[in-house]
């Protein structure tokens, strides 16, 4: 069997490349699928805790997030492309309107 | 004993002051009144005054009482204990019999003077409530009442100085008069409050203080005693605080006839007759006033040698004569400096009306050479100024002979012979600048004769009845080597004043000397003025002319520091320093906060990595502290 | 007299305020209807003062349970001190609105008597935490009437008035609670009433020093004391006449009133120990103060100077242990109240009028306004302490009192004679007798209305100067009560 540390650790870096990926990135749709490798990397991991201690709680959680993202995605398109709409533009960084500040 | 009739003595002209102040607004206000009234109720009630005073007198002549009255108690708080009360005693009754009658002539002089006058109501009002507050302060039965009254003629000075107060000089010099005796108050004050916890007493009167004053220590008594001449330095215009009597003439010739001569100079030679108890026995500090007197007198009488304005010269003369009175009662000699005080009025109010009647005939011209230029026929006011000039110089059988002498001899029985130095000398400068004054005025010759002239009864009758006073006076004090009765020594013993005791050989050399003295004054003026080209004034250059530079070095020394430390503490100190750490404080505090607020840059990659940081710390925390 | 005259003479104004608020919007009933109902209290105040009894102590209490879970009581009475505050603000507010009768809008009136429950309430209250809310109480309109009706910088300056006196008066709040829970843990029960706190003994000497300044604090911003003064100067000339009159004549008042009621028997060791440096202060202020005010412009400003320093010298005054430095400093603060408030609202009128407030650019109101310039110098000379005037038997009071404390600050003491003279004549030279270079300003003279309102201060300045042991006998009595107390505690410790 392949042991639960090799798949925590793939989990983990799922998770890690998607925390730097939100973090690093400015482009809106990378930001999306950062977003959804975080929570790919995090049901990885709880499916992989519920195989090896054969507890079943753990899947339904899995199925829960997937639909969660799901709706999530729904939201997350439309609302980018409200934004698109009112900027022209796919980076994070113009929108600033709620700064204090010269760019308020 | 007891008597109602005190009070009114001041009630009557303080009522006399408040009907006319409401006529007056009446006057501006509603329709016009007529001078008259206001003339009627003005001198009707120093009249009432006068009379009651002098009912009061020949009842004490009789029956040798003392009247008082109470009225309520002051205050009553603790220790300290204030009657509203009034003293008729011997020296009380001696002051209100001059004042008021004085004050009454003078405001008949004033009827004449004011006429015309757009506040012609105004003023006597003012007039009258200045003989109100000079009456309490010379009835007054405790200092704290007498203060009331010495306040009360600072004010009604003030007013009356700056009365034509559209003219910012006026007010200016009233200012002057007013902080000037308030510096003096400052010194009586603290000399009163000195008094009373050194003495102990219960109530604050003048019978309980000279009563308990053995409790006091000397130092203390000196203390207090100093502190209290320092307000009659302010108030009878003595070095270091006179000069604000020569700017005090800015006011109407009758108010420097009757407050810059006759009465509220001489309150401070009242107030320390009246705490002659005190006095006598801190001896130092009495020598300490003769000094400051004979200096005043000095310093005055040399600077109106050079003086071009008739009322200067008036004023700088009473502040000499002032130095003389301090002389006398500085050495003990109560009853003689009172009694200057007495002929002093006389001849020095009529002076300074003579003086208003030639500066209204020539329509307000006060420069004497100007006046020697326009001269103007006024016979009555020729003969009263001369009759002035010669009882102020000192030349007997006028009233002014006898008041001076009495003082040159005391300092000379005192041991003073410098003090007598100067009085001698004084009274050589008295006589050289007042017959300097007279034969510029009316003597020397001159080119043309004005013919317009306005005078009147109201302003000649007062001069002729003064000049009575001035001429004969002196016999109410005519000394026992003459055959005299001494009738005011004889009056005022209750100041234990010291008395002439010398040989009458001494006694007869010292007034030889005086009148040679005088004489030669007189013949000086004479040599020098009487056939002086008035064409070509004396210059205005010189120390002597500017007076010494006094006024100049207080400005720089007092007003100018006073503003420049207070722009200081204005601009620098509360603004800067207080304020600007307040402000500080604050500024740091906003400054603080939008440095904070810098993290909130709505950038939503800096607030993922903000709580990815923020998670991690938790997270480590928890591992640390649940020891995982 | 029933005792619950007190509470209806404090909430009367607030809840004819609150009526108004709601009710009409015609500037006249607004300001008629508050008149009137600063009238009534009046009458209540002067039914109340008849019928003191003025050595029977705490008279007219009334003491209901407000939040019993700790002891904080709706607790009010009346003694010889707040008597005579109380009678002092009851005559000055309705003869005020006389003279700022025209030209106000609606929540101009209404502040106004939402500020005067303030003040009443506090001055009545013997609970500290009653005391507090009504001290705030107090603020709150005073922060609103500067910030609309004001001038120049007024949102600043109302900010920072605010702020000043909010900051000092939470340090009073914390040192309350720190007492709350100390006589807590002392006997049991909680308690703010101010004679229960005084039986604390468990606090440190540190700690009361502490606690004696923060309370202090609060005070010593209101009055103002030196160093903590710098909100006048802003405050002064930016707010508007009635703000201007209720803050100096009235609230700086409840400053030292609240020094005398809560800080001293509360802690009258630390007042005994540490009084020579607060007379230097105060004597200090006084100085300073006056002679800042000598070269001020702006009318308003310099005004504000001569009213701190009045202030501090009745705080020197208060400090100085002794029966004639208090007496005097309670009359002071009722001559100052009359003289400086009748100042104030007169130089209001100059303002309206004239539009300006420079002294440079004013002058010649006497000739056109002769009326204004009497009852001017009428105040003006009360304010220098003339004889004759009640400034100067207060004056001499305390003079006599700081002797008795120490000689050479007595001697200090007597300067205010001549410091107050110099910089009031020389104002009054300026911006009122002598004429102007150039045209006449526009200056009317008082209307009928505002001379019938200043006529009972001109009667109340003259017979208090004359007649000054009517109105001492009403309050010394507890002024020597109140000593001897203080004193036996203060010098047991």
């Amino acid at each position: 069997m392949i042991s639960l540390s090799s798949y925590a650790f793939v989990s983990m870096m799922l998770f890690s490349i998607g925390v730097i990926g939100v973090i690093a990135r400015k482009n809106i749709f990378v930001i999306y699928m950062s977003i959804e490798l975080m929570l790919n990397g995090i049901t990885l991991f709880l499916v992989t805790f519920a195989r090896y201690h054969f507890n079943l709680d753990a899947q339904v959680m899995t199925v829960l997030v997937i639909a969660i993202a799901a709706a999530e995605a729904a939201i997350f398109l439309s609302v980018i492309i409200l934004l698109f709409r009112s900027k022209k533009s796919l980076d994070t960084d113009i929108f600033t309107t709620l700064t204090q500040g010269e760019n308020s | 004993m007891n008597t109602p009739l005190l009070v009114w003595i001041i009630l009557a002209p303080l009522l006399g002051a408040i009907l006319n102040a409401g006529f007056y607004f009446y006057h501006i206000k509603k329709q016009k009144v007529s001078d008259k009234i206001f003339s009627i109720i003005g001198t009707g009630t120093p009249l009432i005054a006068f009379l009651i005073t002098l009912y009061l007198f020949l009842q004490m002549r009789e029956e040798g009482v003392i009247f008082t009255q109470n009225l309520f108690t002051w205050i009553s708080i603790g220790d300290l204990t204030i009657q509203m009360s009034f003293l008729g005693d011997n020296l009380a009754i001696f002051m209100s019999m001059f004042v008021t009658f004085v004050g009454w002539l003078i405001h008949i002089y004033a009827i004449g003077y004011m006429k015309g006058d757009d506040g012609f109501g105004k003023f006597f009002a003012y007039f009258n409530l200045f003989l109100a507050s000079m009456l309490i302060l010379v009835l007054a039965d405790n200092p704290i009442i007498l203060f009331i009254g010495w306040e009360g003629v600072g004010v009604c000075s003030y007013l009356l100085i700056a009365f034509y107060y559209g003219n910012k000089e006026n007010v200016i010099a009233g200012n002057k008069a007013f902080i000037a005796n308030r510096v003096g108050d400052f010194g009586f004050l603290l000399g009163v409050v000195t008094l009373f916890f050194a003495v102990g007493a219960d109530s604050l009167s003048f019978s309980t203080i000279e009563a308990n004053i053995s409790n006091a220590s000397t130092e203390l008594l000196v203390l207090s005693g100093f502190l209290l001449f320092v307000g009659a330095m302010g108030k009878s215009a003595q070095i270091p605080l006179y000069v604000w009597l020569p700017d005090a003439m800015a006011g109407p010739t009758p108010i420097s006839a009757l407050i810059h001569a006759a009465t509220m100079v001489t309150a401070g030679v009242y107030m320390v007759a009246r705490f002659h108890f005190l006095y006598s026995g801190i001896e130092n500090i009495g020598l300490f006033i003769a000094y400051i007197g004979a200096f005043s007198a000095l310093f005055a009488a040399v600077i109106a040698t050079k003086q071009q304005d008739i009322k200067k010269i008036l004023a700088y003369s009473t502040m000499s004569q002032l130095g003389y009175m301090f002389i006398a009662v500085g050495l003990g000699f109560y009853s003689s400096g009172l009694f200057h005080v007495f002929t002093h009025a006389f001849f020095k109010a009529m002076l300074f009306m003579g003086a208003g009647g030639i500066i209204i005939a020539l329509h307000h011209e006060q420069n004497i050479f100007k006046i020697a230029q326009h001269r103007a026929q006024l016979p009555i006011i020729h003969f009263t100024f001369l009759v002035g000039v010669i009882a102020i110089s000192g030349i007997p059988p006028f009233s002014g002979f006898f008041s001076k002498d009495a003082i040159l001899a005391a300092a000379f029985q005192e041991g003073e012979y410098l003090i007598w130095g100067i009085g001698m000398f004084t009274a050589f400068l008295t006589a050289f600048y007042m017959f300097r004054l007279y034969f510029i005025i009316f003597v020397a010759p001159t080119k043309n004769v004005s013919q317009h002239i306005y005078t009147s009864k109201t302003i000649t009758f007062p001069l002729l009845v003064l000049s009575i006073g001035a001429i004969a006076a002196g016999f109410l004090n005519f000394p026992a080597i003459f055959g005299g009765e001494a009738m005011v020594d004889a009056w005022l013993t209750q100041l234990n004043s010291n008395a002439i005791h010398m040989s009458h050989s001494t006694e007869y050399i010292l007034m030889a000397a005086s009148i040679i003295v005088a004489v030669a004054g007189i013949l000086v003026a004479y040599k020098k003025y009487a056939k002086f080209d008035i064409y070509k004034p004396e210059s205005e250059e010189g120390i002597i002319a500017n007076k010494f530079y006094v006024d100049e070095f207080y400005d720089k020394i007092f007003v100018q520091a006073s503003k420049k430390l207070s722009t200081f503490i204005d601009k620098v100190v509360d603004e800067k320093i207080i304020d600007g750490f307040i402000m500080t404080v604050c500024n740091e505090f906003v400054s603080f906060g939008k440095k904070v607020a810098t993290i909130q840059n709505a950038n939503v990659r800096f607030y993922a990595g903000f709580m990815l940081v923020g998670m991690s710390c938790i997270f480590v925390y928890l591992y640390i502290l649940l020891g995982l | 007299m029933s005792a619950d005259v007190l509470s209806f003479i404090i909430f009367l104004p607030a809840v004819v305020a609150f009526g108004l608020m709601i009710t009409t919007k015609n500037v006249e009933a607004v300001r008629n209807i508050a008149f009137l109902a600063t009238t009534v209290v009046l009458a209540l105040v002067l039914k109340l003062y008849l019928e003191f009894e003025p050595s029977a102590g705490m008279q007219f209490v009334t003491n209901a349970s407000w939040i019993s879970s700790y002891g904080i009581n709706y607790y009010i009475g009346v003694d010889g001190f707040s008597l005579t505050i109380l009678m002092m603000i009851a005559i000055l507010i309705p003869t005020s609105y006389l003279l700022l009768w025209e030209g106000r809008t609606k929540g101009y009136w209404i502040n106004l008597l939402l500020v005067q429950t303030g003040v009443t309430g506090s001055l009545l209250a013997l609970d500290v935490v009653l005391f507090y809310f009504f001290w705030e109480v107090m603020l709150l309109p005073v922060f609103l009437l500067i910030g609309i009706y004001g001038f120049g910088n007024k949102v600043f300056t109302t900010i920072k008035v605010t702020v000043y006196t909010m900051a000092g008066s939470l340090l009073m709040f914390v040192a309350i609670l720190y007492l709350g829970v100390a006589f807590n843990s002392e006997y049991g029960y909680w308690s703010f009433q101010y004679n229960d706190l005084m039986k604390i003994t468990t606090l440190s000497y540190e700690e009361n020093i502490w606690l004696f300044l923060a309370f202090l604090a609060a005070f010593a911003i209101k009055i103002p004391i030196f160093p903590l003064h710098t909100w006048i100067m802003e405050t002064y000339k930016n707010a508007p006449t009635g703000a201007v009159f209720l803050l100096s004549s009235i609230m700086a008042k409840l400053g030292v009133y609240a020094i005398v009621r809560f800080m001293i028997p509360i802690f009258p060791e630390i007042y005994v120990e540490f009084s020579m440096w607060f007379v230097i202060f105060g004597l200090f202020g006084l100085v300073y103060f006056g002679i800042a005010a000598l070269m001020q412009d702006d009318i308003k400003r310099m005004f504000a100077y001569s009213s701190a320093s009045h202030l501090s010298f009745i705080s020197a005054g208060i400090f100085s242990l002794n029966e004639y430095g208090i007496n005097g400093a309670l009359y002071l603060i009722i001559a100052h109240a009359i003289a400086t408030g009748a100042l104030f609202l007169l130089v209001g009128i100059i303002h309206e009028e004239t539009g300006t407030k420079s002294i440079k650019q004013l002058g010649g109101i006497a000739k056109t306004a002769p009326i204004f310039t009497v009852i001017f110098a009428i105040m003006l000379f009360a304010n220098v302490g003339l004889p004759g005037t009640n400034g100067f038997v207060s004056e001499l009071l305390i003079i006599f009192g700081i002797y008795e404390f120490n000689h050479t600050l007595g001697y200090i003491s007597a300067l205010t004679v001549i410091i107050g003279a110099s910089y009031m004549l020389w104002m009054f030279q300026r911006a009122i007798l002598q004429n102007r270079d150039g045209e006449c300003l526009k200056m009317r003279d008082l209307k009928i209305k505002e001379i019938i309102g200043l006529t009972p201060w001109i009667i109340l300045v003259f017979l208090m100067g004359i007649y000054p042991d009517i109105f001492i006998d009403k309050f010394e009595p507890t002024v020597t009560h109140y000593i001897n107390d203080i004193l036996k505690i203060g010098a047991m410790k």
